[in-house]
């Protein structure tokens, strides 16, 4: 295979900064390979994408040592706009990248300002083959997150590159469609052998879709390896703050001679043929789950909605229901979990709960009070929510001022201490007299819980407090929700979150087409595979691979499997 | 008060309206003709109104860019947004008129240029609420007006609903984080003292947002060609391919510059001027 990109020697840096974001890089990256770029905060991924396509040094005028030659062309002497036939970029935050008014003018946008002929070709050919031409005249702010992407995806696939760089697919997107749009690059792949690098930080991803993986660390590629070979590093890629998917820890633990799994059937073979599942028919139902966590007393009502109905209007005035008769009652100590498919109501739940909306038929009560009686802002005091983009909480100069924000306007005694004492509890004390926006996704995060403490509601809303988070962070942020429970009568999340849901809910609560489908616990959950399919979720791996394993209810962590999977074996042995 | 969900004169509806009025959802007779010539027609009724001081033509023109309006379907925000101002303003310079001794002939004036004014204010609405984004900016374009003006036009049309959202939800954490009135003053004064600080504080959130999101936007322009468009004709051409001046429309210019020269002709037969001349 020839090389489409490579890389010589590669050193560069900022202006202005203090160090090289990249080192002496060298890298080779074969024509119609799927690669992808994995690697810590910080350690140069996003810096070398950006110098496939000319972006470096010809945008950022930075210091640049060493070349890139992209399908035969020194980038130096080459521009952007010549690179851009060659190389598409969509990025992280892909809805900033839509310039245009609707969808088939967006992606028309490049095809036209190179003034090339087939412009309307291009661009009809680019929306069939991602499945959007029925959005082609939709405005591009009615578009969801995964539409959004999908048409970034068509206005890089219009100009027909030879390779597409897409930059952490998954942060801003649901699994589904994160799903779908690895569907759609490794169908492009396959079909034009266009050459696909993604940097990626979800190794479940890697594993099913990617056939070689680049390990970036301090500036330089560590490694540049087939994606098999590259998993069975689990613990080289932990270290880089890529946890090795679940079927790979699980059959390490289990099986450490068989070979690294990519998919969970792959996982069921290797542990089937490593005799590890002998007793696997004693398993079946007899251990009850590790840890049970469903409480079958429930306390106090916090919070209830007693048939609720709400929607809202879309610029042609029609009314789209989002909630249809709903009712719902949170209680004392539960971890609740909201889950359900884009536009099935989390959202309006949560809102509806804050008293920012009151439902056009119904009641919601939170502490017994109605939300019909009371302005939001006295209702404040009682449900803190959370919103999805944690910039949207920072409404003052510094983290400190966020945080005691809330308790100093309505004249809270004891506000100074409680405010020190929650920005060491999060970590947030380096941080304090920075600006909430330059703070990095984890530490936002974390400032924003700050800001909900500080608020000591009894009832806290969270939206997607996962999202657009590495895994590491991810962890961090679960860990730290599991310790608010002492301080906040009931949290309820809305997620997609599934390893979240395992991680952390006690309870889940189903949402679709406006109703409560289901209201179980997270093993029932993921023991459900029609109603998971129904509502568009994809539950953990090692869960899926419990059930392939008849276990039942299925394990939500790799701990629980390998404990679960072993009990009984042993005791056959002995 | 119990609370309700309102979906007129609530700020859900102000922001729907003015999304109905930017990207011209409502269609209307002068949507469906090309960009240049709905310029151009506004144009005319942006200049004629000062050709004259004879109020009989000013109020056939008013008249006529009042039906025009009708026919655009512009929304009831923004015209009753015009109806209130065109009352107070009218209102105010009558008392102002009394007060300072005037007689017919100041109130005529004012007539007059209350007439000019809301000529040139109803023929905007009905222009600007039948030309979508994409439109205005190739027209601009095809004006050979600068390629940032059209491009910023456009951009500030796709931006708009995006700065409502943050500045709605910014809004809200000042109402939710703040500590609620307990008095609202006479007449309510600490409320709107409250909401007046609200929304200037809001501001600067949204603005640092919007900063940080602008540098993907920068570059994501850079690598779609838009400095390349800049300097070669190609894409201008291909973009304005589709711009064709139709029968429809030279009927549309033809009909208006006839209705003007009627409007001027009625005022010379019916003369009504503030001064005597």
């Amino acid at each position: 295979m020839p090389a489409v990109i490579e890389v010589r020697d590669l050193t560069f840096r900022y202006p202005g900064a203090e160090v090289d974001s990249l080192v002496g890089v060298d890298l080779t990256i074969e024509r119609g390979d799927f690669v992808a770029v994995v690697g810590g905060n910080g350690s140069g991924k996003t810096t070398l994408c950006k110098t496939f396509n000319g972006l470096i040094p010809h945008f950022w005028s930075g210091e640049m040592l060493g070349s890139v030659h992209v399908g035969g062309t020194d980038t130096h002497e080459s521009s952007v706009a010549a690179l851009s036939h060659q190389v598409g970029y969509v990025y992280q935050d892909f809805g900033n990248q839509l310039v245009r008014p609707t969808v088939r003018d967006d992606v028309a946008f490049g095809p036209i300002n190179f003034g090339l002929t087939d412009h309307a070709e291009r661009t009809e050919q680019a929306m069939a083959q991602l499945g959007i031409e029925h959005l082609a005249s939709t405005f591009v702010w009615q578009l969801s997150g995964g539409q959004e992407h999908l048409t970034a995806l068509a206005g890089v696939l219009a100009m027909r590159p030879e390779v597409i760089v897409v930059d952490e697919p998954v942060a801003e997107l649901d699994p589904v469609r994160a799903e779908e749009t690895y569907r759609m690059l490794a169908q492009v792949n396959a079909e034009q052998g266009t050459t696909i690098v993604v940097i990626e930080h979800h190794a479940e991803f890697i594993a099913r879709y990617a056939r070689s993986v680049v390990l970036m660390a301090q500036g330089a590629p560590r490694w540049h390896l087939p994606v098999r070979e590259a998993l069975s590093r689990a613990e080289e890629l932990a270290e880089h703050g890529i946890p090795a998917p679940q079927v790979v820890q699980a059959v390490q633990a289990l099986a450490p001679e068989a070979p690294v799994p990519l998919t969970v059937e792959e996982a069921v073979t290797a542990l089937a043929g490593s005799g590890v599942l002998t007793g696997s028919g004693v398993v079946t139902g007899s251990s009850a789950p590790a840890e049970p966590r469903a409480t079958s007393s429930r306390g106090p009502a916090v919070a209830r909605l007693e048939g609720v109905t709400h929607g809202y209007r879309d610029v042609h005035g029609h009314l789209s229901t989002v909630l249809d008769d709903l009712s719902l009652t949170l209680h004392e100590g539960e971890r609740i979990a909201v889950v359900g498919s884009n536009g099935a109501g989390k959202s309006t739940l949560l809102r509806l709960l804050t008293g920012l909306d009151v439902p056009r038929v119904g009641e919601v009560e939170v502490e017994g009070i109605s939300t019909r009686s009371t302005s939001a802002a006295r209702l404040a005091d009682h449900v803190c929510y959370l919103y999805q983009h944690p910039e949207q909480m920072f409404l003052q100069d510094s983290v400190r001022q966020d945080i005691a924000m809330f308790p100093q306007q309505r004249r809270r005694p004891g506000t100074a201490e409680l405010v020190e004492e929650i920005l060491d509890r999060l970590r947030l004390r380096e941080v304090a007299d920075r600006d909430g926006r330059t703070l990095s996704g984890g530490q936002q995060r974390r400032a924003t819980l700050g800001i909900a403490l500080a608020m000591t509601p009894a009832l806290l809303l969270l939206d997607e407090p996962t999202s657009s988070l590495d895994v590491g962070t991810r962890r961090d942020v679960t860990a730290m929700l599991a310790a608010l429970a002492e301080r906040i009568r009931c949290v309820a999340v809305a997620t997609h979150d599934m390893h979240l849901v395992a991680e952390w809910a006690s309870r889940v609560v189903v949402l679709h087409g406006g109703r409560v489908l289901a209201d179980t616990t997270p093993a029932e959950l993921f023991d459900d595979p029609d109603l998971m399919a129904a509502v568009h979720l994809v539950p953990p791996q090692v869960s899926v691979l419990g059930r392939a394993l008849g276990i039942h209810p299925p394990p939500l962590s790799v701990a629980e499997l390998t404990a679960r999977v072993t009990q009984p074996v042993a005791a056959g042995v002995r | 008060m119990a609370r309700k969900q309102r979906d007129v004169m609530s700020v859900e509806w102000v922001k729907l309206e003015l999304l109905r009025t930017a990207y011209a959802t409502r269609g209307g007779l002068l949507s469906r003709r090309d960009p240049r010539i709905v310029l151009g027609w506004y144009l005319v009724f942006a200049v004629v109104p000062w050709l004259t001081h004879n109020i009989t033509t000013l109020a056939v023109l008013f008249g006529l860019t009042a039906v025009a309006v009708l026919v655009s379907r512009v929304g009831p925000l923004i015209l009753g947004l015009f109806v209130i101002g065109l009352v107070l303003e009218s209102t105010y310079l009558l008392l102002l008129a009394w007060l300072f001794d005037g007689d017919i002939t100041t109130v005529l004036s004012l007539v007059t240029l209350t007439l000019k004014l809301g000529t040139i204010s109803l023929a905007s609405m009905a222009a600007f609420v039948s030309l979508d984004p994409e439109k205005l900016s190739d027209a601009l374009i095809s004006l050979r007006a600068p390629a940032l003006l059209s491009f910023g036009v456009s951009y500030g049309y796709r931006m708009l609903p995006i700065l409502m959202t943050e500045f709605h939800t910014i809004v809200n954490g000042f109402r939710l984080r703040s500590a609620p009135l307990e008095r609202r003053g006479i007449l309510g004064w600490r409320a709107v003292v409250r909401l007046s600080t609200t929304l200037v504080q809001a501001f600067y959130p949204m603005m640092l947002n919007t900063a940080k999101r602008t540098r993907t936007t920068v570059e994501a322009l850079e690598t779609r060609g838009f400095t390349f468009a800049g300097e070669s004709r190609l894409g201008r051409d291909l973009r304005l391919a589709y711009l064709r001046v139709g029968a429809a429309d030279v009927v549309l210019l033809v009909v208006t510059l006839v209705l003007v020269a009627a409007a001027f002709v009625t005022g010379a037969q019916v003369p009504l001027f503030a001064q005597a001349r």
